[in-house]
């Protein structure tokens, strides 16, 4: 009986877990991409060098800007060389296609759309590119991500709860007798109903701990294997460990545990 | 003591099982309740010890207005009221001892309580030397002198006992009232729910009678059959 409540918390939390550290990794990898983002503003050619500072400075002063790099066009040409060197014969370009640009780089991914719309409307820029589409996507995902997140883990916990309180009330129920004569000789609810709770809490937390084991073990196992199997997937994902998931997933175990079990011995207590 | 005034309680199901009781039970009193099977005796005990609260009517037991208690009140009147029933109500996993113990720890008594007051009641029962044992080793008439031990462990100045010779024979039955005479006499009001004619005929206590949910009679040096002891008063 107690194994059964305990293996479902296991069960439960292992999904809980697994599902969180999918989030944290899937955030982690998303937030990574994203703080590498930079809004790239083209400047209209001849675009005086007055205007030119006036900007630069205007945006240094906005509290969401994190960067401004002035990248003159003879300077963006070398980078390119430099980037393109021993894949394209850069000799061919004899005359400087590349316009004078901005780099800008803000605080959080979330301001960038927002910002690059700013810096579209400023005289003298050409156009903003900062991988709209890529960048709309993923916040949307992260977005995304959060919110089935919570639905998913109210999910996972009210079933858990609702396992747990019918074991708590099939013990409760073998008790009865027990009880009936604890209440006629003058036990408060709160003593009766204290070693029913202890168990509840003690059923959440082993179930939680061998949930937190089995996943540690499963992460330690699956994730460097997925990583060598899946190039695209950035290395420092296995970095990404269960870390503050760890108490979490204890607290959600116990926590679990307490109020199932203080549901139903109240409600047999009651009547 | 105890008093109960227009008292009526009416079960869930419909049935009326008690009907306007008004009765004063003085301090150290020893009261029989009798009456047919069904008259309502278990029922108002129940209503004296909170198992439930009465439809209508007022009732007082010890300075406590049962009726109105609030339920986390309850015990505080629980232990002011010893309770022993025919079927004992003995946990079997547990001795003698553990038995009477338990009901001094649950409410939260000290060790140093415990080992002073549970020698005391198995002492006055007469059970000192079967301690160790288990209810299943034990007759029927220790079985229910551990209950009332055991009721009596938390010195309530009330006892309340629902056929508590029921399940015994005439030799355990006369121990028992013996042993419920000599708790009254130590102060402790008894009520006794019973249809055990020679009980009552023999000790001439005061008799209450129930019938269909009423009072009917009340006497204070009564007998089990009404008939009787008005014949008695009537050539006495
Ligand atoms: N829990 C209950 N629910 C509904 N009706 C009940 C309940 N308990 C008792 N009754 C009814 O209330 C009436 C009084 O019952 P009660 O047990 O008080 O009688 P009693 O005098 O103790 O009888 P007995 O001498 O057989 O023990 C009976 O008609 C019985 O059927
Ligand atoms: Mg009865």
């Amino acid at each position: 009986m107690q194994a059964t409540a305990i293996g479902t918390v296991t069960v439960t939390i292992v999904l809980l877990g697994a599902f969180l550290y999918a989030r944290a990794v899937l955030v982690h990898f998303g937030a990574d991409v994203l703080n590498q983002i930079e809004i790239s503003a083209y400047l209209q050619d001849g675009t005086s060098p007055a205007r030119t500072e006036a900007m630069r400075a205007a945006l240094a002063r906005d509290p969401r800007v994190l960067s401004v790099q002035y990248v003159p066009k003879k300077e963006g040409l070398q980078q390119l060389r430099r980037r393109l060197k021993g894949e394209i014969d850069t000799s061919i370009l004899t005359e400087n296609p590349l316009p004078n640009m901005f780099r800008v780089r803000v605080r959080t991914p979330e301001l960038v759309p927002a910002v690059a719309a700013e810096i579209r409307k400023m005289p003298g820029v050409q156009y903003v590119n900062y991988g709209q589409d890529v960048v709309g996507k993923l916040l949307q995902l992260v977005a995304v991500a959060r919110r089935v997140g919570i639905a998913v883990i109210a999910l996972f916990i009210l079933v858990a709860g609702i396992i747990i309180s019918n074991t708590i009330r099939l013990t409760v129920f073998a008790r009865r007798r027990e009880i009936a004569i604890m209440q006629l000789v003058g036990a408060t609810n709160a003593y009766i109903r204290m070693p029913f709770i202890c168990e509840g809490l003690l059923d959440g937390l082993l179930g939680a701990s061998l949930a937190v084991a089995a996943l540690e073990v499963g992460r330690a196992s699956l994730v460097p294997r997925l990583v060598a199997a899946l190039p695209f997937v950035a290395s420092n994902v296995v970095n990404v460990n269960l870390g503050s998931l760890v108490p979490q997933l204890l607290l959600v175990g116990a926590a679990v545990g307490l109020i199932a079990s203080w549901i139903s011995v109240g409600r047999f207590l009651r009547t | 003591m105890i008093s109960l005034r227009g008292v009526s309680l009416v079960y869930p199901n419909g049935v009326r099982a008690l009907d306007g009781i008004d009765l004063e039970i003085g301090k150290g009193d020893f009261v029989f309740l009798v009456g047919h099977s069904g008259t309502g005796k278990s029922t108002l005990l129940r209503l004296l010890y909170r198992e439930m609260a009465p439809t209508t009517g007022e009732i007082t037991v010890d300075g406590i207005r049962v009726e109105c208690l609030r339920r986390s009140r309850v015990p505080i009147l629980r232990r002011h009221i010893g309770v022993v029933f025919q079927d004992f109500k003995l946990l079997t996993d547990k001795t003698v001892w553990e038995n009477v113990a338990f009901a001094l720890q649950v409410t939260g008594a000290h060790t140093r309580d415990v080992i002073r007051q549970v020698p005391r009641v198995l002492d006055l029962v007469g059970l000192s030397h079967k301690s160790r044992m288990y209810p299943g080793e034990l007759s029927g008439g220790e079985q229910q002198r551990a209950a009332i031990a055991r009721a009596l462990v938390n010195n309530p100045k009330i006892l309340l006992c629902d056929e508590p010779t029921g399940n015994l024979d005439p030799s355990n039955t006369t121990e028992i009232m013996e042993l419920l005479l000599r708790i009254n006499l130590k102060g402790t009001t008894i009520v006794v729910a019973t249809h055990n004619q020679a009980v009552v005929d023999r000790m001439r206590r005061r008799v209450v009678r129930l019938d269909n949910g009423r009072i009917v009679t009340d006497e204070e040096r009564g007998y089990y059959f009404l008939g009787l002891g008005q014949s008695q008063i009537l050539s006495g």
